[in-house]
């Protein structure tokens, strides 16, 4: 059904256009006011000298998490690069030298131009061994070749960095407060 | 034969006034980028800064510095199939007019010096015509062939549809712009420029903007046309015809097309001051009575941008505790940037204050008789026409923010508003307002 929208009539003021221009100056002059008298008060970051704050749980790069003997989580199931939309993470397996665990990543390595940080990876992981919380979000380099990032890098992460209060993800497979993985790893 | 004595030395010297325009360019500049950025909430440009002078920003004043550079080091390119002469000549018109239309603006009272032969009269313009403002008309419309010519000239359809629009724009606006400052030059009964700002006087009320109000609105809106400015770039537009008449211009050749723009504000703005704004003159206070009470006056002045530099210096001390207050990683430098700042504006702040007692307390000279007629010794003549010549500048300055702050308060009109404001608006207001001024005119004077 054709449906007709009302254009809102207007007042011979607005007709006149000139009233309504001052008050436009009026409102641009406030802002500029703003920012020259109270330059605090504006949105706006002293962007490198001063960093934004990123949240926690911001989708940044990547890390791969460890196990309690300093090994990487990651079996090396594909579970990632397959709900990967960008097809940004390619991995390598090999067979694990540890009879507990069948498979590890002999390569792990993450195109970060290619990524789109949906963090479907993260969602996929059957072990919680991939997450996004490294809160690095001005990925910068030189060359094409320094933003695929691998297993070293990946790994190379200081805990200190991260709060220990995470108890939902430590009571994933793998996690220190999963009852299984305390058995596994003789955590008592 | 010419003879070497003042008054030709001080005719040369007003040559010099044909550089004011350009002067104003990077004042305008910095107006216009730290104005949008200010009104849109953020800082803009305060990166750029001078090493050798302790890292001194000055606000983003500096920023000029490394935009020339840029343009001036840039790669020219001369697109295939352009006309090739026409194309290295059209940047040049724009920018060349602009400096060709200061020779008509007063930017003093006519004053009376000794020359050797008696008393010689010099009017404050370069080129004192009686059809001084026609003239200024001319020249100003003259300034549309560089858009043009540079459009067709670049071989490419965008280009020259930003040129077919800027000349449509500037026929449509010119009219109205010549009938809305007819009305003056009914009532002050001549075109030229000097008898129009003697004919104001300096008593605000009888300023044209106050005699004229319906005028000087449309004749500021038909400058915002005429200069090509927004709300009425029509000549560009990103989405329909991307950068229009500039599109295939590079580095410093559409430098001049830009630096062309910011002169031509500066004219504009001067000419407006000089029209509706009593040019010259000083509220209240006219070219006699400056005269005979110099120093009074400069040290009035000198003390009024003595307190500006003080409000200055204290607000580089506040932005200094802003900083403090933000952290960063770059706060010594900023704290030593804004040490050195608040120093030379404080030093600066003194400077003018003595200066001003200094005025306040000096001799003043008595007037002499050459010919048979009372003249002011020349420091005289010469200290007045300094500070009448700032009191326009300042004008300019606060027309040309006029024409700043309208740019990034309204949106810009479509392609047939322009047209229908210019011809069925503006023309039939112009027409109308001639025709009352004239029937009160006629009336008043009997």
């Amino acid at each position: 059904m054709a449906m007709t929208v009302p254009r809102p009539e207007m007042t011979l003021a607005e007709k006149a256009y000139l009233p309504e221009i001052v008050k436009g100056l009026k409102l641009t002059l406030g802002h500029l006011a703003r920012g020259l008298f109270h330059p605090e008060t504006l949105p706006v970051l002293n962007y490198p000298e001063i960093q934004p704050e990123v949240p926690r749980d911001y989708r940044a790069q990547h890390r791969l998490m460890k196990r309690p003997d300093g090994e990487p989580r990651c079996v090396a199931c594909f579970m990632c690069s397959t709900a990967c939309p960008a097809n940004c993470i390619h991995i390598q397996a090999m067979e694990s030298a540890d009879d507990r665990i069948e498979k590890k990543p002999a390569k792990f390595e993450i195109d970060l131009l290619v990524c789109v940080f949906c963090g479907l990876c993260v969602e996929a992981c059957p072990v919680d061994a991939i997450r996004m919380d490294t809160r690095k979000v001005a990925l910068a380099a030189d060359s094409r070749e320094k933003f695929k990032v691998g297993l070293k890098d990946l790994l190379d992460w200081n805990p200190s960095d991260y709060p220990t209060t995470d108890t939902q993800s430590q009571k994933a497979p793998g996690g220190t407060l999963n009852e299984q993985a305390r058995k596994e790893w003789g955590l008592a | 034969m010419i003879q070497l004595d003042l008054p030709f030395l001080l005719q040369c010297g007003k040559f010099l006034l044909a550089f004011v325009p350009l002067c104003l360019i990077p004042i305008n500049i910095f107006m216009e980028r730290k104005g949008a950025s200010l009104i849109q909430d953020r800082f803009g440009p305060n990166r750029a800064n001078i090493p050798l002078l302790g890292g001194i920003r000055l606000f983003g004043f500096v920023q000029n510095l490394p935009d020339g550079i840029k343009l001036f080091t840039k790669e020219s390119f001369i697109p295939k199939g352009a006309h090739k002469a026409w194309y290295l000549v059209a940047p040049m018109i724009p920018l060349t007019i602009a400096l060709l239309t200061p020779s008509v603006i007063p930017w003093f009272a006519p004053m009376a010096v000794e020359g050797t032969r008696g008393l010689v009269q010099m009017s404050g313009q370069i080129l004192d015509a009686d059809a001084g403002v026609l003239v200024l008309f001319a020249l100003s419309g003259l300034s549309v062939y560089g858009v043009v010519l540079g459009a067709w000239a670049s071989n490419s359809k965008y280009a020259l549809l930003g040129g077919m629009r800027a000349s449509a724009q500037m026929i449509s606006y010119e009219v109205s712009m010549g009938l809305s400052a007819a009305g003056i030059f009914v009532l002050a009964g001549s075109f030229s420029l000097t008898r129009i700002v003697e004919w104001q006087g300096s008593n605000p009320l009888h300023w044209g903007i106050v005699l004229q109000p319906v005028g000087f609105v449309l004749f500021l809106t038909a400058m915002f046309a005429e200069t090509g400015r927004p709300p009425f770039d029509m000549a560009e537009g990103e989405s329909e015809i991307v950068a229009g008449y500039l599109m295939e211009y590079s580095a410093m050749r559409f430098g001049l097309y830009y630096m062309g723009e910011y002169a031509h504000i500066a004219i504009a703005s001067a000419l407006v001051s000089t029209l509706f704004l009593g040019g010259y003159h000083m509220p209240f206070l006219g070219t006699e009575a400056l005269r005979s009470n110099l120093g009074q006056v400069a040290a009035g002045v000198l003390a009024v941008f003595g307190i500006l530099s003080g409000l200055v210096a204290w607000a580089v001390r506040r932005w200094q505790r802003i900083y403090a207050t933000r952290g960063g990683s770059d706060i010594a430098a900023r704290k030593r940037e804004h040490g050195i700042l608040f120093g030379i504006f404080a030093v600066l702040a003194a400077v003018l204050f003595a200066a001003a007692v200094a005025a306040a307390t000096s001799a003043h000279p008595a007037q002499v008789q050459i010919d048979g007629v009372w003249a002011w010794p020349l420091r005289v003549n010469l200290g007045a026409a300094l500070l009448q010549l700032g009191v326009l500048v300042a004008k300019t300055l606060c027309i040309c923010w006029v024409f700043i702050w309208v740019r990034w308060t309204l949106p810009r009109f479509r392609y047939d508003q322009v047209m229908f404001l210019g011809w069925k608006v503006l023309l039939n207001i112009a027409l109308l307002n001639l025709l009352a001024t004239a029937v009160v005119a006629k009336l008043a004077k009997g």
